[in-house]
């Protein structure tokens, strides 16, 4: 651990408040709130609700809403930045939902219209925008997105894997998350009232925030504020609603001001998730009062005014609180007539000015996940703070699915030489889950908790897994397809919650924890098919420290209409394809047994020399022949051409001649096929060679060195398999 | 109302795919939630939407869930109380 330190040097906000920092904060004071009737699409008289809107949009050559308002707060939060950022690290949800609802509403079945569908691709977006080379990474974690996506970023900084990250939010408002939040009934008809004591829920929002983060041993002359520390936790309590007593919120709070080396008395003010639901307002009061008990800072939540925009709202909050702290201000509580005396808190009601030394902010997401962050002023003395833990990531256990079955059938077929394309039958998926636990799960549920089970079962290990990581190139398709598909055929009138709270990516990573009552971090990524290495470099960075089990799940499902709209790789594969991998793993100091390492993530876009790069961060040619035995490659259908040429480059230039395994060839097309690959890979690493039928002419001992797992195409990575 | 029950048995099992029960299995009196059938809010609210959209009787779950889900007799009196298409 080194004596980084993060600081706040740019930001960005476009909400329905405002447009811009200075303007927004014009409008805080001013009491402005940006709430009104929707325009955006149009909605039968009985479902009118107010939602917060930006109206000042506009749709430009097919680029969805989100991508716009993204590059619109990233190019204010780079604005005095003369370099791109190192790394971007974005919250998101529903990426290009809103543009997708339009055409599959009209029956376009044109895959280009599609290509900004994914969640991920609003951080890929920007990074081809602002050319950064990445990593690239997406947090889908529902509303607590911004702010996890925060903790992220904290990290990758304070190990020094990046020197300034873009992190940030955004979300638009789409069909999904009107009709979705109203089938829930968590929408307020008269707006968002937090803690009033005639609350009815939320209003659906949009916008986002981003600011610029850089690592520091002292503060730069530019900086805003200081990202003291941020903290995750899991419910592991319930798919949609919040634990009543408050008990995930309070640990994520807890977990923040002890990363932020501080005590829950400095905290001046505390930035409230405050949604304005019945339950949400309800439990984080509790836990603020398990927190602070009578002595509690003042607290205000500004979705009153701003409404509630999902992924983006951390990353906006966060910036609200970073000008809270430079310009001595706490905003107030839109919304709030008289306060519900039940929730036992004194909001601040009117924006006054006030010296704010130390901001909590709060987010709190479906799923049960929840992210806390601690942001301080930045010229304060501080003792420096060290969670250095055990350097590796150890193999406990692992397991896969594929068409051809789960891992023993996988194994073997591979083996063989024999493609194990195909999707597996959903009884046989979930064999093993009972009728109950099943009942409301589709396909991508049941993989990834199906997945999650038997990895942990392969470890052995008597506790059960703590700390969860998701990674998922395109979330659950069933459920967002039976959505739409419902909600279209009723004219606009009806839909299913079930599929709404099942449609989140991260709907599976909260499931699992329930299956487990795993309450540490929970984290999904997502980014096409680099998702499941995203999930692998969010476990290692989020995980020092700790010393409980650890799962890293992914997978994707083969959807009949929507892969093939969405993945190009897919549609270009005549057998449909689907599962993934699921990996149990243990801090350890040991440097003996299999240990697997994230060692290295970029954007192939402007960046000539990223092969070259890739053989440098491995240590150069001599190391890399010296540890790898093998190299599996993942060359997505869909980039085939650029991804021969990279690995053509990769081999030419590290000079490495052991078997190379192609392996989509067996895995078949789909985005976490590299999830299938890491399982493979440790299996053949456990019996210390390569199966013949795949080496070709080649050696197939591993004469005990480890396998490379490299990711090629529009990103290239590297994943270390080492004994 | 005897009609009704027999058929929201029905509906009920196939809005929340309760693939190991039977209409039989639930009991006129029995408890929805939380009972035996392992009922949730989201299987409430599932039914919400069912009974709007083939009953055209909407409620309001934080002020009506607990009393008009409490068991299917309740339910049924409800849905025939406030539904235009059905004579009490």
């Amino acid at each position: 651990m080194t004596d980084i330190r993060v600081y706040i040097t740019g930001t960005g906000l476009i909400t329905p408040v405002a447009r811009g920092v200075p303007e927004t904060k014009a409008s805080i004071m001013n009491g402005a709130r940006g709430i009104g009737p929707l325009t955006l699409f149009p909605v039968p008289r009985d479902r009118s609700l107010p939602v917060g809107e930006i109206n000042e949009l506009f749709e430009i050559d097919g680029l969805p809403r989100t991508h716009q308002f993204a590059l619109i707060a990233a190019e204010e939060a780079m604005a005095d930045s003369k370099d791109a950022p190192d790394a971007i690290v974005i919250g998101g949800t529903t990426g290009g939902m809103a543009l997708t609802e339009k055409h599959l509403k009209r029956g376009d079945t044109s895959r280009d219209l599609f290509k900004y569908h994914a969640t991920g691709s609003v951080a890929e977006y920007l990074a081809a925008k602002l050319k950064c080379k990445g990593p690239v990474i997406t947090v889908s974690t529902a509303c607590s997105s911004g702010t996890a996506a925060i903790k992220v970023a904290l990290e990758m900084l304070r190990e020094g894997k990046a020197k300034n990250v873009l992190v940030g939010g955004a979300d638009s408002l789409c069909r999904l998350t009107y009709y979705g939040f109203n089938a829930l009934q968590l929408i307020d008809p008269a707006g968002a009232r937090p803690l009033d004591i005639n609350r009815r829920g939320m209003t659906v929002s949009e916008g986002a925030g981003m600011l610029l983060l850089e690592g520091k041993d002292k503060a730069p002359d530019n900086a805003m504020a200081e990202i003291l520390g941020a903290g995750l936790s899991c419910d592991a309590y319930h798919p949609s609603s919040p634990d009543p007593e408050g008990t995930g919120a309070l640990a994520a709070m807890r977990a923040a001001i002890k990363d932020g080396g501080i005590s829950p008395s400095e905290i001046d003010y505390v930035n409230l998730h405050g949604t304005g639901t019945i339950d949400n307002d309800l439990s984080e009061a509790r836990a603020l009062d398990r927190l602070f008990a009578e002595d509690k800072p003042l607290l205000s939540s500004v979705k009153g005014a701003f409404g509630h925009s999902l992924a983006a709202a951390g990353a906006i909050e966060a910036v609200i609180s970073a000008m809270s702290i430079s310009d001595n201000f706490v905003p107030g509580n839109a919304g709030c007539n008289t306060p519900d005396p039940e929730l036992r808190l004194n909001p601040v009601i009117e924006p006054i000015e006030r010296d704010i030394q130390t901001i909590l902010s709060n987010s709190f997401g479906f799923g049960g996940n929840n992210a806390s962050v601690v942001i301080g002023r930045p010229e304060e003395e501080r003792a420096s703070i060290s969670s250095q833990g055990p350097p590796h990531l150890a193999v406990v256990g692992c397991a896969c699915i594929t068409g051809a079955g789960k891992t023993r059938m996988t194994e073997k077929t591979v083996s063989e030489g024999r493609s194990c394309k195909g999707i597996l039958p959903i009884r046989d998926v979930s064999r093993d889950l009972s009728l109950k636990t099943v009942r409301r799960l589709k396909r991508l549920s049941r993989l990834a908790l199906s997945l999650a089970i038997a990895a942990h079962k392969d470890s052995g290990e008597s506790d059960d897994p703590n700390s969860l990581f998701f990674g998922t190139g395109w979330g659950p398709l069933s459920e967002t397809y039976d959505f739409l598909t419902k909600l279209y055929e009723s004219e606009e009138h009806f839909t299913s919650p079930t599929d709404f709270i099942g449609s989140v990516h991260n709907a599976p990573a909260g499931l699992i924890a329930i299956q487990f009552r795993a309450t540490g971090p929970n984290i999904t990524t997502t980014g096409g098919d680099y998702s499941f290495e995203q999930s692998l470099m969010a476990a290692s960075l989020l995980t020092k420290g700790r010393d409980d089990l650890i799962l890293v799940v992914g997978a994707d499902e083969s959807h009949e209409i929507l892969s093939g709209l969405f993945d190009d790789s897919v549609s270009g594969d005549q057998t449909p394809s689907d599962g993934g991998g699921a990996l149990c793993l243990r801090r350890a100091d040991t440097s003996v047994g299999l240990r697997l390492f994230p060692a290295f993530f970029e954007y192939s876009k402007d960046n000539p020399s990223i092969i070259l790069s890739l053989i440098d961060n491995l240590g150069g040619p001599d190391r890399i022949k010296s540890k790898y035995g093998a190299l599996f490659a993942g060359i997505p259908g869909s980039h085939r051409d650029t991804g021969r040429n990279q690995l053509s480059q990769f081999l030419a230039s590290s000079g490495f001649e052991g078997p190379v395994i192609d392996y989509r060839r067996f895995t078949g097309e789909f985005a976490s096929a590299s999830a299938v690959a890491a399982v493979l890979a440790i299996c053949f690493a456990r019996e210390g060679k390569i199966p013949e039928a795949l080496c070709g002419r080649k050696s197939s001992s591993l004469n005990g060195k480890g396998i490379l797992i490299i990711g090629l195409g529009k990103f290239v990575t590297a994943v270390e398999v080492i004994t | 109302m005897i009609n009704l029950i027999d058929e929201l048995r029905v509906k009920i099992i196939d809005t929340l795919n309760l693939e190991d029960i039977v209409p039989d299995d639930i009991g006129e009196e029995d408890q929805l939630v939380g009972g035996e059938l392992g009922l949730d809010s989201i299987d409430v609210l599932e039914l919400v939407m069912m009974i709007e959209k083939d009953y055209s009787v909407r409620i309001d779950n934080k002020e009506l869930g607990a009393e008009v889900f409490a068991n299917l007799k309740a339910l049924a009196k409800y849905i025939q109380k406030k539904s235009p298409g059905l004579s009490n």
